[in-house]
């Protein structure tokens, strides 16, 4: 990995970006770019930027702090769902953080 | 760059991470972009993603999408036009956002030569590209022969409508003609193939078709495999709504199609049987350009490095999608979509003299088994020493004793889906 979690938030932060403070947890640290990898393949359901023009929900008004609070309520079946329980169990927490931090960043 | 702005072009650059010197990154883009020349052919799932995620993380990148065809008729969707639930203009798709919004340089034209030495294309029209790095997104050829008497003439016949378009149109005619009390029979090809759930959302989708017109009428699924995508869900689904309708035989138990005679109208697997509509699905390979190109293994597909899936053949070519080997990822448009978002990053990256970064991928697949009735598979994939590999405890199938409104849910979703990921790439 050639960018630190630092770098995640420094460049999370040059780009104007929402940063998620939390996004250094116990899990290996996510770069920015590993975030992007993971975040670009949510736009297949969720709409190009998370903006869905079907029946499936938007991203794009949902906070980091809403979107992590979701993964992790899918992962556990707290929130019952069809496929999302499904996706969230593919990923960690510091993850989850990373890729909140990229999608609630982007522009509205 | 029209639409597209700078302010935007800094938001998306930075989000991307597409890791450029931080500090100057708001002052001058544009000199830190990565600058030459992308060449993409194929403007599918996999290849018109390429493209605009290129630009989007970096407009200072030129990116020229070489495809045939002036519009994308996709695959998926395609056996719901088949079921009368969808119309052809539904699953057709244009270039111009690509063109317009994401600066594209969209190329109608067919590659006949690739020069992975003197990095270059050639076209039919005799025109010569010269590209920095080229994208490969082919999708299948059809293995010619692999049937006895099966062949591009015959198709015409007895449609495979494994790429959809033109096929398709034939194959719903022929269903519509037909006679109430017909045999529609299905040849399923062996692994690995474009869309595995494909054949049996396709019976799914003509029985939906037959049990409202015409109810006398059988579908029969000659198959290459001895197990197959969703399968009990699917078989689940079609005891639900079409009871006695869908037989579908192993290849173990005589399946396994062996030849076709398109006078007869016979299909030939351990028995011969008489088809009033054959829908024959051929054995696939990587697409013609891929194998041309010297790109294709010995089995005729496409050995790539997981990561960034740079060629192991040509070092400087990627190839994304159906023609490439992406361990346990499935030849799906959604699966070649993820590939070439993730591959546009590495590219980028690359040209900049950067690190690549870990990568993950997901797949979604869903199939429609009747109205109301959506069924899906999901994973999100890792790179590991053994390739790409799904995460375990992710993942897996629709829940078999899932109520009647999660397979409503997951029906609304199947167009959410559509919707979405066609937006995404073509705008």
């Amino acid at each position: 990995m050639s960018i630190s979690s630092r770098a995640v938030l420094l460049s999370l932060g040059a780009a104007g970006l929402l940063v998620v403070a939390s996004a250094q947890a116990a899990d290996a640290p996510v770069s920015a770019a590993q975030a992007a990898n993971m975040a670009v393949n949510c736009f297949s359901c969720h709409g190009p930027e998370g903006r869905s023009p079907g029946s499936i929900p938007s991203l794009q008004q949902l906070t980091a702090v809403n979107i992590v609070a979701l993964m992790k309520d899918f992962r556990s079946g707290k929130r019952p769902s069809t496929v999302m329980g499904r996706h969230a169990k593919g990923y960690t927490d510091a993850e989850v953080e990373a890729l909140a931090g990229y999608i609630a960043g982007l522009k509205k | 760059m029209s639409n597209f702005s700078r302010r935007s072009f800094i938001k998306i650059a930075g989000a991307a991470g597409a890791a450029t010197a931080l500090g100057s990154l708001a002052y001058a883009p544009r000199a830190r972009a990565a600058g030459g020349h992308v060449v993409v052919i194929g403007g599918g799932f996999g290849g018109a993603s390429c493209a605009k995620y290129l630009r989007r993380a970096d407009s200072g990148i030129k990116v020229t999408l070489i495809e045939k065809q002036k519009e994308f008729i996709t695959c998926p969707f395609s056996n719901l036009v088949l079921g009368g639930l969808k119309q052809m203009d539904d699953i057709t798709h244009k270039f111009d956002t690509l063109q317009k919004k994401y600066g594209v340089d969209v190329v109608h034209d067919t590659v006949t030569e690739i020069d992975p030495a003197g990095k270059s294309v050639k076209l039919k029209s005799g025109k010569s590209i010269k590209y920095d790095r080229l994208v490969v997104s082919p999708g299948i050829s059809l293995k010619w022969g692999s049937i006895e008497g099966y062949d591009e003439k015959a198709a015409e016949i007895m449609p495979h409508a494994w790429k959809a378009g033109a096929q398709t149109v034939l194959l719903r005619k022929q269903l519509e003609a037909m006679k109430d009390g017909g045999v529609v029979v299905m040849a399923s090809p062996p692994n690995p193939f474009r869309c595995p759930p494909g054949p049996y959302e396709r019976a799914s989708m003509i029985a939906h078709y037959l049990k409202k017109h015409k109810p006398k009428s059988k579908i029969l699924i000659l198959d290459a495999k001895d197990k197959f995508s969703k399968q009990g869900l699917f078989q689940a689904g079609w005891q639900q709504h079409y009871p006695g309708m869908i037989e579908w035989v192993a290849g173990a138990k005589g399946g396994v199609v062996k030849a076709v005679d398109t006078k007869k109208m016979i299909v030939d697997a351990l028995d011969k049987h008489k088809a009033d509509v054959a829908n024959v699905i051929p054995a696939q390979a990587a697409g013609k350009i891929a194998i041309k190109a010297g790109l294709a293994d010995d089995k005729g597909w496409c050995p790539v490095d997981p990561k960034t899936f740079e060629s192991q053949k040509h070092p400087g070519i990627h190839v994304i999608g159906d023609a490439s080997i992406a361990g346990a990822m499935p030849k799906s448009g959604f699966a070649a979509s993820s590939q070439g978002k993730i591959c546009a990053a590495a590219i980028v990256a690359m040209m900049r003299g950067k690190t690549i970064a870990d990568v993950s991928y997901v797949n979604t697949c869903y199939s429609i088994v009747a109205p109301k009735h959506g069924i899906s598979v999901a994973a999100v994939y890792r790179v590991t020493d053994k390739g790409i590999v799904a995460v375990q405890g992710a993942g897996g199938v629709s829940p078999a004793d899932a109520p009647a409104a999660f397979r409503e849910e997951e029906y609304k979703y199947t167009y959410g889906w559509y919707d979405s990921i066609t937006a995404d790439i073509w705008g």
